[in-house]
């Protein structure tokens, strides 16, 4: 077993740093591609906020950089990677590697199948870690994440930690997992509701008797919020002002970068009408928001499944998604391997989501470089694109509700069902 | 609101078997087709807490979210106020002139004088805004006239600008009696007199009384029928008891300001000259703007200020559109027709700009003709120099006759007669009275007038955006277009103030200050973003996207409301 995990991470890491050596300009190249870059996540846009903070100007001016003020001091650690882009790399190779075995610990903790309250009947059909882990470092997507360097990825590395330290049930490494993804990319925040119940069952599991519901919520809250709370102190003491806020969430909630990516928003509020554009920006978020309190209810017996039903929601209805994040999402997706044979549109969304990666570069070229096409061209994608994304979203969904029916109702396994 | 419809909901459940999503067909063999398995407790209650907690968030955060964002803003107007000003309902400007006499004689007969003259000019005058008031100069009355004329010119009108006018009275024993004589860069008129012209108390009227009332008041004429012309433009201002000047004073006035330019703070003057060869290149313009121009412009300067450029451009001939200029023996000259002038403006050509910087530009073209084309003429009259309304003056320089080429370089010699024709240009540009002969007196008219004209525009400004406020509900008004509303009245009724204690210098300056503010707030762009958005385009705003949103939500609810009543 660990022999196989030695192997497969070696694999994964030689194909990273080969694909770096190989390739010198690609990082370069895939660093400027709006479906792995974004504004609030580029790597560029990191050199600018690193060059100014270095060069002691607050590295907000400009308004360029839109990341997270701690990620300064790390990246002005490593040795320029214009000059000598090696240590830079093998950090990205190491942050993908140190989330496959975070991914590794989810699948070993066995919530996916069964949980303090749910056991699903088809608990035996799952894939081993070492294969999920596969998934996700194979997947083309978290390649180009990491080649992109893309600082997407440790958002990614902090979701799926706090995702398999709530699976073990522990808090404290958890609370902090979660607040690290919080304050890099804000929605992660989101994701808190459930992990806690992910993290309030595992104990259970573990203490064998259920601590007080109330005390723990409490405990974890407050823990959260000194967290965040530390975060952001640290932060603002790094830079000197608390302008931070406005540049990296401001940026995020208000959307006044309107570079084309993956996601909804970029195109609507180019075409919104400049007095509708704070209401619609509040529909937008709100709209993302409201998942999570109706999952949480309605799948409270499978917290690990809202959560990553939640990700998949955040790679289409977010501002500013991409690639990256829809790679966390389809290698989470691996985890519920039992809920597979209840999908029924697997061949649709799969097409659909190679169809628009594939076109999508194309079809940009198309509009930027050739002049040939227009911005409807590549919207075109990026709604074949989320509507991948939602089916496979919509379609676990459908297919974890029929798991639990099949649970509730033995009778009727295998049936058809109807909605009434 | 969420506790509440789970509890409802639990008290009343275990009612009807309408599901979202489970149970489908039941085993055929138990039950009939039609009737599937009550739901449980359980489910019901988790249904309506789903269905609570998107209410929740549509309700709670949602709506006060659309309240806040889409809300429009109207900071309060004092519409009723701003509407009063625009009609003058509250201010009726009046230019009381105080003229300081200095008499050198007894305390009684000069009051005496004053008195009297006083009763002849209010006898004289018809236009009741604009009156002169004659005060005695605190002046030791012993005092030799000439002697004074040399130790300060100005006399009192330097220190104190609100007085409008200083009339000394100058015994003389030779010449006609009573004469008098206007200083030209002096706010001065003295009168000649004899001794025994003076008026002894007890008389009412007196030759010289009536002599300086007439006098006075033609100084003034021209003062008045442009403040009464302005008065009369602006409905509203108009007193009832003004005489409506002539039809030919009106017609001449009019004219005077269709030529003059709109008032600005400032003015950019751009001094060209073009010449349709190579020479002359070169002019000693800057220090001929100093001599002959710059005295103008800084006595000038409280009402507008100035900046200058020039620039020389060869080859640049005139317009090619026009007739070409003919040859005329009699005048021994090339000449231009007078209809053809206004088209002697090289516009796709000559490089003058619009407008550089703020303000408005005057332009000032001296051309330089061939030397082919030499003396170049205007055919009717035989001048040089013609004014642009409201554009500029142009100067056709001839280059001496003498020489047999044209100098290289222009002179400042060879420029004064264009620096004089240009500052006249400049004068009627900027709306300069043509009388009285004393540059001070007409500079101060000119203020007053100016004065005047700014706080109609300023008030008519506000009246304009009061209708506009309540024609347009829709649109937002923001803090700054209250703020810069309060800021014009407040400087309106400064100004106001300023006119009647005859404090012209204060009033021009708070109108101007009405004048920025009251434009500010007109043109503010916030405003005008929804002025063409109907309510029903927000039905197309809304529409597309929480429609569809809102089908599942209404109806779940709806759904479950009906189950629990049920």
């Amino acid at each position: 077993m660990d022999q196989q995990k030695a192997m497969l991470f070696g694999a994964a890491a030689a194909v990273r740093l080969l694909l770096f050596t190989a390739f010198p300009s690609l990082p370069q190249l895939l660093a400027g591609r709006v479906e792995v870059s974004t504004p609030v996540t580029s790597f560029k846009r990191l050199q600018e906020g690193v060059f100014l903070y270095t060069h002691n100007v607050s590295p907000y001016d400009g308004g360029v950089y839109h990341q997270a003020p701690l990620l300064l001091p790390l990246f002005s650690l490593l040795p320029n990677p214009a000059s000598s882009p090696f240590a830079t790399n093998l950090l990205f190779t190491a942050v993908d590697l140190l989330g496959a075995s975070a991914l590794m610990q989810i699948a070993d903790s066995g919530q996916s199948v069964v949980t303090r309250l749910f056991k699903s009947s088809r608990k035996d059909l799952r894939w081993s870690s070492a294969a999920i882990a596969a998934t996700f470092l194979f997947s083309p997507f978290t390649i180009t994440t990491c080649i992109a360097r893309s600082t997407s990825a440790l958002t990614n590395l902090f979701i799926l930690t706090a995702m398999a330290k709530a699976s073990q049930g522990a808090s404290f490494t958890f609370i902090f997992a979660m607040a690290m993804a919080s304050y890099l990319a804000m929605h992660p925040i989101l994701l808190f509701p459930p992990l806690v119940l992910l993290c309030y069952d595992a104990r259970t599991i573990k203490s064998k008797t259920a601590p007080n519901p109330l005390a723990f919520t409490a405990t974890h809250v407050l823990g959260f919020a000194a967290a965040c709370g530390g975060l952001l102190g640290l932060s603002a003491l790094l830079t000197g002002s608390w302008e931070f806020l406005a540049a990296t969430y401001g940026v995020r909630l208000l959307l006044p970068d309107l570079t084309p990516n993956v996601g909804l928003w970029w195109y609507f509020f180019t075409e919104m009408f400049d007095s509708f554009r704070e209401f619609f920006l509040g529909v937008f978020w709100l709209h993302v928001a409201s998942y999570m309190p109706g999952l949480t209810i309605r799948l409270r017996t499978q917290p690990l499944f809202v959560a990553t039903t939640l990700t998949g929601i955040f790679a289409v209805f977010t501002p500013y998604p991409s690639a990256a994040d829809a790679s966390l999402y389809l290698s989470l997706v691996p985890l519920f391997r039992h809920l597979f044979p209840l999908m029924r549109y697997t061949f649709l969304a799969s097409a659909t989501i190679l169809y628009a990666s594939f076109l999508g570069p194309a079809f940009y070229y198309l509009w930027i470089y050739a002049g040939s096409g227009n911005a409807n061209f590549f919207y075109a994608i990026t709604l074949v694109w989320s509507l991948g994304l939602s089916i496979v979203v919509g379609d676990s969904l459908y297919a974890a509700l029929r798991d639990e029916l099949d649970v509730e109702r033995p009778e009727l396994r295998g049936k058809e069902v109807k909605r009434i | 609101m969420a506790p509440t419809e789970g509890a409802n909901a639990s008290s009343t459940s275990n009612t009807t078997p309408n599901d979202l999503k489970s149970p489908g067909t039941p085993p055929a063999a138990e039950t009939p087709k039609t009737l599937p398995p009550p739901e449980t407790k359980e489910s019901l209650r988790l249904r309506q807490w789903v269905i609570a907690s998107f209410w929740a968030v549509v309700l709670c955060l949602g709506l006060p979210m659309w309240w806040k964002t889409t809300a429009i803003y109207r900071a309060d107007l004092p519409l009723q106020h701003m509407t009063d000003w625009a009609e003058g309902k509250i201010c009726k400007p009046v230019f009381p002139l105080r003229i300081a006499v200095e008499a050198p004689f007894q305390l009684p007969d000069a009051h005496n004088l004053i008195r009297t003259t006083q009763h002849a000019l209010d006898d004289l005058n018809e236009f009741s805004a604009h009156h002169l008031r004659l005060i005695l100069a605190d002046i030791p009355v012993a005092r030799n006239a000439s002697q004074q004329m040399v130790t300060d010119g100005m006399g009192i009108s330097s220190n104190d600008r609100d007085i409008a006018l200083l009339l000394r009275l100058i015994p003389v024993e030779t010449g006609t009696t009573p004469r008098s004589m206007l200083q030209t860069y002096a706010t001065r008129l003295d009168i000649y007199y004899a001794a025994h012209q003076i008026p002894s108390s007890s008389s009412t009227g007196s030759p010289l009384a009536t002599f300086i009332a007439e006098e006075l008041h033609s100084i003034f004429a021209e003062e008045q029928a442009l403040l009464a012309y302005q008065l009369s433009t602006n409905v509203g201002a108009l007193t009832p008891k003004m005489k409506a000047p002539s039809p030919e004073k009106v017609a001449e006035l009019e004219r005077q300001s269709t030529r003059a330019l709109k008032y600005a703070p400032t003015y950019h003057l751009t001094f060209s000259l073009f010449s349709p060869t190579s020479v002359p290149s070169a002019w000693e313009i800057e220090s001929a703007l100093q001599q002959y121009l710059a005295p103008l412009l800084e006595s000038f300067s409280f009402i507008s200020n100035f900046t200058v450029d020039t620039q020389v451009q060869l080859y640049a001939g005139f317009s090619p559109s026009i007739r070409q200029p003919e040859y005329d023996d009699n005048l021994k000259a090339w000449t231009l027709r007078r209809e053809d002038l206004s088209g002697f403006i090289n516009a796709a050509e000559w490089p003058l700009s619009p407008s550089i910087g703020v303000g408005p530009t005057v332009n000032f073209v001296l051309y330089v003709p061939d030397q082919l084309q030499s003396p170049l003429l205007i055919k009717e009259n035989g001048g040089n120099s013609w004014l642009v309304p409201q554009w500029g003056g142009v100067l056709i320089l001839n280059p001496p006759t003498s020489g047999k080429n044209t100098p290289t370089v222009l002179t400042k010699d060879a420029l004064a007669p264009a620096m004089h024709a240009f500052s006249d240009q400049l004068m009627s540009l900027l709306g300069f009275p043509q009388t009285p002969n004393s540059l001070p007196l007409r500079l101060a008219t000119l203020e007053r007038v100016r004065a005047a004209s700014l706080l109609f525009s300023a008030s008519s400004t506000l009246g304009a955006l009061a209708r506009l406020t309540k024609a347009l509900p829709s649109i937002p008004i923001p803090d700054t277009v209250a703020k810069s509303v309060d800021l014009t009245i407040a400087h309106l009724q400064q100004s106001c103030d300023s006119l009647r204690d005859g404090r012209f210098q204060g009033a021009l300056e708070h109108a101007r200050t009405a004048e920025v503010e009251a434009e500010k707030a007109f043109f503010e762009r916030s405003m005008v973003g929804q002025v063409y958005f109907p309510d029903e385009h927000k039905v197309a705003v809304y529409l597309p996207l929480l429609g569809p949103v809102a089908v599942p939500l209404v109806m779940s609810l709806l759904k479950e409301i009906k189950s629990v009543v049920r």
